[in-house]
Order: C-alpha cells, then sequence, then structure tokens
C-alpha cells in the first residue's frame, strides 16, 4: 500500500506538488528562504520546459533562455512601458514566447536532430544583441528595473507580496508539472513516445509526427516564457544577460542531473540549482565553470540523473485504470475492405533503377503477396505505396482516389496502413501502449487530450483501450499486454507489429515480410491471423519469401524481378510460369509447382 | 564609397576564411562521426589563447612558433575531447544527444576556465607585420596569410581525402560505421583521428586569427554560431559548401558593417539562418530529400 503510492507519487506527483503549493506559502515566513524558493520554483518550471523537449522528445535545446529572456522581457516592458498591470501581461509573454516556439519547432523539426540545437542557440544570442543595442526600447547593458507589482485586493486584506508572489510561482509550477503530467500519461505523451523510439512507425501508424514534435516545441517555448515572466519580481532589472549562455545551460543541468523523462526531476534539479549558487559563494569566479564540470560529470556517469537512480519513472499508468468510465463500445468486427490500384509506378536511385514500372491491383478483400529474390524491388515497392518514399512515376489509388505524394500518415489515415521488415517497436513501452500507438489513427487526438481533463478524454481513451484489446486479442498477444517490447521472444515482437497496424484500423493492410525468421509453427499461426484479418474484410498486400506460405496464403501473388513485373495472377499460374521459375532457380527444364 | 566597398570586401574574404576553417573541423566531425562536437568553437578560442600567451611574457616566442605550439596543443585538446566527451557516450541509444550534452559542457568548461583566470579584456597577439598595397587597396600582411594558408589547407585536406588510404578509411567510416568496422578499419582510431585533425584546424585559425582581430573569452561563443550558420547554408557534410558559404558569409558580414553596427550584422545573419531553416531547410546546396 505503502509502496504503491510512493510508486505514484514518484512517476504522478502532480497534485502532491499542488498541495505543496498551498501549504508552503503558509510556513515560510523568512524573505531569504522564500526568494530562495521562488527561484528554485522558476528553475523547475524551466526544467519542465526543458524536459520536454530532452525527455520525451530527445532533443537538445541550448538556447532555451531565449524563451525564458522573452517571457522576462515581455511582461516586465508590458509592466513599464504600457503601464500594463504586470499579472496580466506575464500571460502575454507566455503567448509570445509560445508563437517563437511554434516558429522555431517548424525551423528545426523537418530536420530534427541538432538543429534545434543549432535554431535555439541562434535564436538566444539574436534576442541578446537586440536586447543589448535597442537602447531606446531596453536602455542595453544597463537594463529596466521594473518594480515588484502589487495586487491591490490582497494588499489590502493584509498578505505580504512575498506570500503571494511564492504562492503564484509555485500554484504555476505544480500546474504545469501536472499538464505535463497528465499529457504524458495520456495520447499525447504517448505519441511523443513513440516519435522519439520509433519515428518511421509513429508516422506509418497514423501519427502527425511532425505536426506533434513542433507542437512540442511550441508548449515548451510557452513554458520557458512563462518561468521568465514570473522570475521579473525577484530580479528587478531586465538585462540582456537573462538571455546568456549560462542560463540555457542551467535549464539543460537542471533536467539532466535531477532526472530526465521523469515529471520530479526538474523539481529536483530546480532546488539543488537554487541552492548551490549560494554554496559555491567562496568561490564565485569559478562557479559556472563548477556547473560545467557536473554537467559533464552528469552525462557521462549518471544519464539518468537523481531520479534515475530510483528507476524507471517515467510518467505513466497501468492500462487498466483506462477503462474508468463509460463502458468502452467494441467496434463491430466487420472491415470495409480498400481496392488498390498500382499502375506504371516506378523509382530510381541515383540512376539505379530499383523499381520500374510495376503495375498489380488488390481487389477489396483479397491477399495479394509480392514475391521475388532479394533485392528485386518488394520492400521499395511498398515504401512508394506507403508513402515511405517519393515514387518518380507512377499511380498508387486506394479505392480509385489518387493517394501518391501524400505522406505516410496521411496514407494511415485514409486505411492503408503498413508494417516494416526489421522489427520496429517502441522498445521501452509495454505490449498494450505499443499498440494504442496506432489507435490514434481511428480515435485522432482531439481537444481534450491537449487540455488533459474532461469526459471526452475519457471516452475517446476508452474507445482506443478497445481497438487496443481487439487488436492484441487478434494477434495472440492478449496475456502479454503488460510486458515490456523489449522482452519480448522475437515471434511475438513480429506478431506485435502486425498488431500495432490492426489497431490503427486498416482497410488494407500492408505487411513487409512479417513471417522473416519465425519457425514453421510461428509462420503457421501468423498465417492463421492473418486469414482471421482478412475474414473481417481487410485486404492485405504481403510481402515474403517463404513461396509455400505465400502460395497457401494468397489469392493474387505478384513476382517481381530487378525491379520490374515478372508475373502477375493466382499462385498456381504464376509458379507454373516459366520466366518466374528460371527466376528462382535459374532456368530450368523441369517445372515443379509448388 | 567604392573605395571603402571594395576594402572591406577584401577583409570579409580573409575573417570568412576563418568561418570556413572552423566550420570545416565541424563539418568534417560531423561528417565522419555523425555527432556536433559543440566544443569546436572553444577549441578556435584556446588556439588563439594559446598563441597570445605564447607570445608575451614569459615564453615570448617568434609568431610562427606560437601557432605551431597552439596547432600542437589544440591537436592534443581534440584528442582529449574524443576520449572524454565523445567515444564513451557513441554507442548509447542516445548517444547523439548525449555527445550534445557532453560537449556542450566541455565548451562551457572551457570558455569558463580562461573567462575565470583570464578576465575578460581583450588580448593582442603580434602576428605578421606589415601590409601590401595595390591601388588604393590595403591588405595587412596577416590577412594575406590567413587566405593563404587556408587555401593550402582546404587542398592538402581535399588531395588526403581523395588519394590516401587514411582518406579511404575516413569516407568509408563516414558512409557506413558498421560496414567499415566489418572490413577491417578501425573505427575508433578513425574517430580519434578526425578529432585531432579538425582540432588542429580550429587551433590553427585561432592562432591565425588572434592578431587580426583581439583574443577574447567570449571568441569561441560567437564562432561556433557563425560556423554553425555556414555549415546549414552550406549543408552539413559538404567541405564545398562549408568554404563558399564560410567565405560568403565574411564579406557578407563585412561589407553589412559598412552600413549598420556590427552586432546588428550579426543578428542579421542570425534571422537569415532562422528564415532559411524554414524556407529551405536542406541548405543552399543540399538536394530536397
Amino acid at each position: 500500500m505503502i509502496g504503491s503510492l510512493l510508486e505514484r507519487v514518484l512517476r504522478r506527483p502532480g497534485f502532491l506538488l499542488l498541495l505543496l503549493a498551498a501549504l508552503v506559502p503558509l510556513v515560510l515566513h523568512a524573505p531569504y528562504w522564500s526568494s530562495l524558493v521562488v527561484f528554485a520554483a522558476v528553475l523547475a518550471i524551466l526544467g519542465q520546459s526543458v524536459n520536454l523537449l530532452l525527455g520525451y522528445l530527445g532533443q537538445v535545446s541550448f538556447g532555451h533562455a531565449a524563451f525564458y529572456g522573452l517571457g522576462a522581457y515581455v511582461a516586465g516592458l508590458m509592466a513599464v512601458k504600457l503601464g500594463v498591470d504586470y499579472w496580466l501581461a506575464v500571460p502575454v509573454a507566455v503567448a509570445a514566447a509560445a508563437g517563437v516556439g511554434a516558429l522555431v519547432g517548424l525551423a528545426s523539426q523537418r530536420l530534427g536532430g541538432a538543429y534545434l540545437a543549432i535554431a535555439t542557440l541562434t535564436l538566444a544570442e539574436m534576442f541578446r544583441l537586440i536586447a543589448a543595442n535597442w537602447i531606446e526600447l531596453t536602455r542595453g547593458p544597463l537594463g529596466v528595473v521594473v518594480l515588484p507589482q502589487k495586487i491591490a485586493p490582497l494588499e489590502a486584506i493584509g498578505i505580504p507580496f512575498d506570500r503571494y508572489y511564492l504562492f503564484i510561482v509555485l500554484f504555476c509550477l505544480a500546474l504545469v508539472s501536472l499538464v505535463v503530467e497528465r499529457l504524458m500519461t495520456g495520447a499525447v505523451g504517448r505519441s511523443w513516445l513513440a516519435i522519439r523510439e520509433a519515428a518511421p512507425l509513429a508516422e506509418a501508424a497514423g501519427i502527425a509526427t511532425l505536426r506533434l514534435r513542433v507542437a512540442c516545441v511550441t508548449l515548451s517555448g510557452a513554458i520557458a516564457g512563462l518561468a521568465g515572466g514570473l522570475i521579473v519580481p525577484k530580479i528587478f532589472v531586465l538585462s540582456p544577460d537573462l538571455f546568456g549562455v549560462i542560463n540555457s545551460a542551467t535549464a539543460l543541468l537542471v533536467v539532466v542531473l535531477g532526472g530526465k523523462a521523469t515529471i520530479l526531476g526538474p523539481v529536483v534539479g530546480g532546488l539543488i540549482f537554487a541552492g548551490v549558487p549560494e554554496l559555491l559563494r567562496p568561490v564565485a569566479d569559478y562557479r559556472e565553470v563548477i556547473f560545467a564540470l557536473l554537467l559533464l560529470l552528469a552525462v557521462r556517469l549518471m544519464p539518468g540523473g537523481i531520479m534515475g537512480l530510483l528507476g524507471d519513472r517515467l510518467p505513466r499508468r497501468p492500462a487498466a485504470s483506462a477503462t474508468v468510465g463509460p463502458a468502452p463500445v467494441a467496434d463491430s468486427g466487420k472491415v470495409r475492405g480498400a481496392r488498390l490500384d498500382i499502375a506504371a509506378l516506378s523509382k530510381s536511385f541515383r540512376g539505379l533503377a530499383a523499381v520500374a514500372d510495376v503495375s498489380f491491383s488488390a481487389e477489396a478483400g483479397q491477399i495479394v503477396g509480392l514475391i521475388g529474390p532479394n533485392g528485386a524491388g518488394k520492400t521499395t515497392c511498398l515504401n512508394l505505396i506507403s508513402g515511405a518514399i517519393a515514387a518518380d512515376r507512377g499511380a498508387v489509388e486506394l479505392d480509385g482516389k489518387p493517394v501518391r505524394g501524400l505522406t505516410p500518415h496521411e496514407i494511415a489515415r485514409l486505411g492503408m496502413v503498413r508494417t516494416f521488415q526489421q522489427t520496429l517497436l517502441c522498445s521501452r513501452l509495454n505490449v498494450v501502449e505499443n499498440v494504442l500507438i496506432g489507435t490514434t489513427c481511428v480515435v485522432p487526438l482531439g481537444i481534450g487530450d491537449w487540455l488533459t481533463v474532461g469526459g471526452a478524454l475519457r471516452r475517446a481513451e476508452a474507445r482506443r483501450l478497445a481497438l487496443a484489446e481487439e487488436a492484441m486479442a487478434l494477434m495472440g498477444l492478449s496475456d502479454l499486454s503488460e510486458a515490456k517490447a523489449a522482452d519480448l521472444p522475437y515471434g511475438a515482437q513480429r506478431r506485435l507489429s502486425v498488431a500495432v497496424a490492426l489497431a490503427a484500423g486498416p482497410r488494407i493492410l500492408l505487411l513487409d515480410e512479417p513471417a522473416a525468421g519465425l519457425s514453421p509453427a510461428e509462420a503457421a499461426d501468423l498465417a492463421a491471423a492473418l486469414r482471421r484479418v482478412r475474414e473481417r474484410g481487410t485486404t492485405i498486400v504481403i510481402v515474403d519469401h517463404n513461396v509455400q506460405m505465400m502460395s497457401d496464403l494468397c489469392d493474387r501473388l505478384c513476382v517481381l524481378h530487378h525491379g520490374t513485373r515478372l508475373a502477375f495472377g493466382t499462385p498456381v499460374e504464376v509458379l507454373a510460369d516459366p520466366a518466374v521459375v528460371s527466376a528462382y532457380l535459374g532456368a530450368a527444364p523441369a517445372v515443379e509447382t509448388a | 564609397m567604392a573605395d571603402l566597398l571594395v576594402q572591406q570586401a577584401v577583409n570579409g574574404i580573409s575573417t570568412g576564411m576563418i568561418y570556413a576553417l572552423v566550420a570545416l573541423g565541424l563539418t568534417l566531425i560531423f561528417g565522419v562521426m555523425h555527432v556536433i562536437n559543440f566544443a569546436h568553437g572553444e577549441v578556435f578560442m584556446m588556439g588563439a589563447f594559446v598563441t597570445v600567451v605564447a607570445g608575451q611574457g614569459l615564453l615570448g616566442l617568434p609568431y610562427p612558433l606560437a601557432v605551431l605550439l597552439a596547432v600542437a596543443a589544440m591537436a592534443i585538446a581534440g584528442w582529449v575531447i574524443d576520449l572524454a566527451a565523445v567515444r564513451p557516450l557513441l554507442n548509447r541509444a542516445e548517444g547523439q544527444t548525449d555527445v550534445l550534452l557532453s560537449t556542450f559542457a566541455v565548451s562551457l568548461l572551457l570558455a569558463d576556465t580562461v573567462l575565470a583566470s583570464h578576465g575578460p579584456a581583450p588580448a593582442f597577439a603580434p602576428g605578421w607585420e606589415g601590409s601590401l598595397t595595390i591601388g588604393s587597396l590595403t591588405i595587412a600582411a596577416q590577412r594575406v596569410l590567413v587566405v593563404a594558408v587556408g587555401v593550402g589547407l582546404v587542398v592538402l585536406l581535399e588531395m588526403v581525402l581523395r588519394r590516401t588510404d587514411f582518406g579511404r578509411h575516413l569516407r568509408a567510416v563516414a558512409q557506413d560505421r558498421f560496414a567499415a568496422r566489418a572490413v577491417g578499419i578501425d573505427v575508433e582510431r578513425v574517430g580519434s583521428a578526425t578529432f585531432v585533425a579538425a582540432s588542429a584546424c580550429a587551433g590553427l585559425a585561432g592562432a591565425l586569427v588572434a592578431p587580426v582581430t583581439m583574443f577574447s573569452p567570449g571568441m569561441g561563443h560567437q564562432v561556433i554560431i557563425m560556423a554553425f550558420v555556414v555549415v546549414v547554408a552550406g549543408g552539413m557534410g559538404s567541405v564545398t559548401g562549408a568554404v563558399v558559404c564560410g567565405v560568403a558569409l565574411g564579406v557578407f558580414e563585412s561589407l553589412a558593417s559598412v552600413f549598420i553596427p556590427q552586432s546588428m550584422a550579426s543578428v542579421t545573419v542570425f534571422a537569415l539562418l532562422l528564415v532559411l531553416l524554414l524556407v529551405r531547410p536542406q541548405g543552399l546546396f543540399g538536394q530536397r530529400r
């Protein structure tokens, strides 16, 4: 009981923080300590912002001071220059930082990798130079003095500024932590984790990966802007140093040392880094050197941070709790299969034709197999159909509607979902969480998922869970739902990849060597499962080497050789074709059909 | 006015060559190891710092010896950075992110150590005295040296990459680390050598620039952002792109500073980078994927 409560608090401490926000200002009276706690809380908010990117999206920002400083300058300048009430200016500052975050997201996320670091670093330096040189507005390095902004009604009833300032900052920290925690235990966070661990899988399962990454940077920018807005009453003076590298570095350190991918990590980090400068006062000149050493040591020796020492504390909840609420309505189990027409599909890589003029069709509800020797262009063909690679020429039509040129997630949302030749799963997530990735294709992210509250959110999650359970049942994974994907035996991992695709409610399923590496018994199980899928109405296009399984399973076979179509027809026709036999066995006089 | 512009453009070429040399190392490390060495700008700063210190006071070395010392010291620094902050992290699941963080830490460590011990005041290193006069143009001899050494280094690098066994190994690792290891290439050694070469290159750039502009502890931070601008515009991993964009950036900045303050010229460059990322993320020379 105590253990499970502790477990819950470590993973999802939002409500605890809310409680502390209400209690701490009641007992903390000394201005020195209250000021220190304010600083710790602001650092923690900044840490939550960085953690969204570093912990959940897996990207580094070297210039989070850009958003932090922007928040401080916007709120402070509005109060000083425009006479706007400071506490009303803070939300504006948050909106401004969110807007800049969206732009940075758009600029960096199409490339990914280190580009977020480069973009934020450049932005912070740009803002610093502007703040230092736009003398009329900012008084340059001298800075703008912002006097403490009192709230008259609270002063009137005798609450001193220190007290309600502390309360507001702590309340903001609790709110931010709660929102991040709820996002991470819902469909949005699941999608972010999927993007981080297996972006191609997320995209193929219908997640709009680019949009969600940009949203993550936007939210992160907004939260950092909030931190900046809240620090102003503590520091009094807006100076260009707000945009300095040391603030960006501290923000990273708070997360790395506290523990990334946890809710409490940034809070622990914030407390440490509010206290450390006090301790380092005797060696103040070398404070930043010591910070740098700490960062290096933490990355080298303790990549999980302090919270990491307590084990994996990713905010998540047991899947069972998602069923709380209205009973899930299972979908009828019948699927309207789609028709696929491929015409003259072609793709060359630097002049080398990988796929040339390939045409075939799959009627609704059919199983069509693509076979051919290694290097025949089967996987490339599948990549072209699913939108993973852009075709040079040709047409791909889904129920007569052209889909060539759409992104993979758009194609997935139209009902054509694929699996991958190499097992591609989110290895840190468990089976049901993996399968849930596919379900946003059927039950898209709604406003409730972003606000993290409301009946619509609970109903959406319940429907997603029902879909996931159906997909797991079809692939015989129901008993394994809580097992970690990385710990599954290979055969179960292959079935899990099909289950992720099934959870996306495909009307046509593209399978890339689902039986590769399976034992004959496992392959037979898989074939049986695929027949069940087809019986529900789903069309299947399958690539595999196992000619025996394919000829038993498929209604039509398309044989590829050196990127061109050698034959297309029923398995009996195709395997009797002399051209096919010679491609497989070399020219052979005696024809033995399977 | 025209004279001034031509003079500024010529000066810009040598500034741009410095950007190119720093960007070259950055892009080389990225091309081979697929990581960003954030500490690269501070290696440049340390190169200038060693030159200043070696040329003054107790050591009082003549400039060419000070340059050699700086290059040698930075080559060793590169080897240490690889060993301490890059190689141990590369094989982690999130190696690239961790290397970004660890090299960021190294960069802060170097910059703040110099800042805390030397103070923020700029310092000067005496270089190659004298100047060249062509018509109304006056070019400092040191600037000519920068361009000459820069061009020579780029040619040498191309030769090494194309003609030597080491260059072939390096290109093999850049293309496919796994396959390179499978055919018996010592991938760790190639990585180490890449870091040494890139850091020596940055150290040389720092040693060359110290007599042209003043040394200051903040110069590494400034140059790394410029180098990022160069590699992003030139296409990450491209040698030609780095040189062309580096020189172009130097000339642009130099010409712009005729009309607007230096800091605003930098702001313009940074804003252009962000716009470039928005409208043409693959860089000026990159292919659309």
